[in-house]
């Protein structure tokens, strides 16, 4: 059902890559304010699902409500200015520029003032970013250039990247990949406390299933292309088909 | 590295010596020198045009030398065929570049990496064929000549620094360019566009902006070029000048304000002296190339900044 407390509302969300079926016409809501985890094999089309809702794969099938609008086909960047901020599986932080540049660039960007030339912008948007590292406890790494960084770091750093944008929906795509376990517990306990604190919509696709029971609301399991089950936590970890799924010979 | 441009006391230092150096030479040096330095220094500005879009928007044109030629036509043509005068028709040099950067700059983004620079290429080839093949219009390989004296009439030594000048102008106006929002812009989507697009910006829309910057300096090098030779030639939209720039951003070292700059300088002298000392100079410049790109990846410039560390003008970052 599509109540109006559904920041998102998708129906007969299709995507093919030639004869594969990476999602099969999934129906999936979204509460507004909920903490909401995608969970499943590899190959279960999370990251698709992800890259759809974010406008960034041509030839989707189906509906995406956003906000009531409907917004499968319009552009990421059109996404973006709408409220949709996301972060990536593989980070795409931008590798040369400093830490303190991510961040500036993406207040930037997020102020729609992309192509100004004033030198207060940049100076108001580099506080702003000043902020935002200690915000997600990077102000020792401004000036490290993100090449040089761990893979921790750039995913906390792509975090804070897409908190300046302020969306009103977060996607993280495997926030913690390549994280200690320390690291992601840290990460999402973050995550969850600033997701709670400004009254966004997180919908995050994770392994650890520590990590998942201890921050998400709901879970949404996917197995090839399709929706398992979708649940509180408890219900999903006592659900014997995603038990199968996980424990016994997934095919 | 492709960080934000900060000049430090150090660096200006180094910049105001080198000013002097270049217009000491330019007065002590004779006529031969200043028309040396002359077109090292409308390179510099051209290579560094090209250097913007390369280091800064990552996109690599093989087509520049379309808004260098486009820059000396517009300001020719409208001193031969408008009947402004030279003065009058200077700015429709740079104007006419951008413009070209705006149509083919709206096409070539479309596309990215190799296919773009493709397109750069098949956009310059065409301005080449236009400029060559249009007789009535452009003179075609016979170009224009006369319309003007050669460098307004000044004398090479001043030619020289009023090319020094307005280089020193134009570098000026790049670089608070790229420290602006629209520069962080511009790094942004030539690093990961698919980040910059999930922050909310038109990847293409940036570029083309980029684009079109870059086309305007080059125009403005391409309208000096053609005072500074009181002619015109379709051979300035060639593949010859495209090479040239490419080589000389190489050269000074991708991900460096300076490159454009440094390459320019190395590569003019290069092919001024180095004929007087051997008659293979081509090779020579081969050889350097490739001991730079091996040895150098990061361009001569990298050492310079390697060597103020080493000598303690500047911190590690």
């Amino acid at each position: 059902m599509t109540g109006t407390d559904n920041i998102l509302s998708a129906r007969g969300v299709r995507k093919t890559y030639g004869s594969f079926v990476a999602l099969n016409s999934v129906d999936f809501d979204l509460p507004k304010g909920e903490r909401h985890a995608l969970i499943g094999p590899n190959g279960a089309g999370k990251s698709t699902l992800v890259a759809c809702i974010a406008g960034q794969l041509p030839g989707v099938e189906g509906s995406i409500l956003f906000k009531g609008h409907e917004v499968a086909r319009l552009m990421p960047a059109e996404l973006a200015k709408r409220g949709i901020g996301r972060t990536f599986q593989i980070s795409r932080a931008f590798l040369q520029m400093t830490v303190l540049e991510n961040l500036t660039s993406a207040h930037i960007i997020s102020a729609g003032r992309w192509a100004s030339l004033s030198k207060s912008l940049l100076a108001e948007a580099t506080d702003k970013a000043g902020a935002m590292l200690a915000t997600v406890g990077l102000s020792d790494r401004a000036q490290t250039k993100v090449a040089d960084m761990s893979l921790g770091d750039r995913k906390r750093l792509e975090f804070g990247m897409a908190l300046a944008c302020d969306p009103d929906l977060l996607l993280l795509d495997e926030p913690t990949a390549g994280m200690s376990i320390k690291e992601r517990h840290y990460l999402m306990d973050l995550v969850a406390q600033r997701v709670d604190e400004t009254g966004k919509t997180l919908l995050f696709v994770e392994h650890d299933i520590d990590v998942v029971l201890k921050i998400a609301q709901r879970v949404t399991v996917m197995v090839r292309g399709s929706i398992l089950a979708t649940g509180a936590p408890t219900e999903i970890a006592a659900n014997e088909q995603v038990q199968a799924v996980y424990l016994g010979g997934h095919h | 590295m492709s960080r934000s441009l900060r000049m430090t006391p150090a660096r200006w230092a180094a910049l105001g010596a080198a000013i002097i150096a270049i217009e000491l030479a330019n007065r002590v040096g004779g006529p031969g020198m200043s028309l040396v330095l002359a077109e090292m220094l409308i390179l510099a500005l051209f290579a560094s045009s090209l250097n913007l879009l390369m280091s800064y928007g990552h996109m690599v044109s093989f087509g520049h030398s379309a808004f260098f030629g486009l820059g000396a036509y517009g300001f020719t043509l409208m001193v031969t065929k408008a009947g402004l005068p030279v003065e009058a028709a200077l700015v429709f040099g740079p104007l006419a570049a951008a413009l070209g950067g705006l149509v083919f700059g709206a096409l070539c983004v479309r596309l990215t990496e190799i296919y773009f620079a493709m397109l750069t290429l098949a956009c310059a080839q065409i301005t080449f064929t236009v400029l060559f093949q249009w007789y009535d219009f452009t003179g075609g390989d016979t170009g224009i000549t006369g319309f003007m004296d050669a460098r307004f009439g000044l004398s090479e030594a001043n030619f020289a620094t009023l090319t020094l000048v307005v280089l020193g102008v134009c570098l000026a106006a790049m670089a608070r360019i790229i420290n602006s929002p629209l520069g962080m812009s511009i790094r942004s989507v030539g690093q990961d566009r698919w980040r910059a697009e999930a922050l909310g910006l038109a990847p293409r829309r940036v570029q083309l902006v980029a684009f079109v910057i870059a086309a305007f300096f080059a125009g403005i090098a391409g309208t000096l070029f053609a005072v500074s030779q009181g002619s015109a030639f379709p051979d300035y939209a060639g593949l010859g000048f495209t090479l040239d720039a490419l080589i000389m951003v190489v050269i000074g070292g991708l991900h460096s304000f300076w490159s454009g700059v440094i390459g320019a300088v190395i590569f003019t002298q290069l092919r001024h002296w180095a004929p007087l000392f051997t008659d293979h100079w081509e090779l020579a410049l081969g050889i350097i190339l490739l001991v730079i790109v091996i040895a150098l990846p990061h361009g001569v410039a990298s050492v310079a900044g390697k060597l103020a560390r080493m000598l303690g003008l500047e911190g590690r970052k």
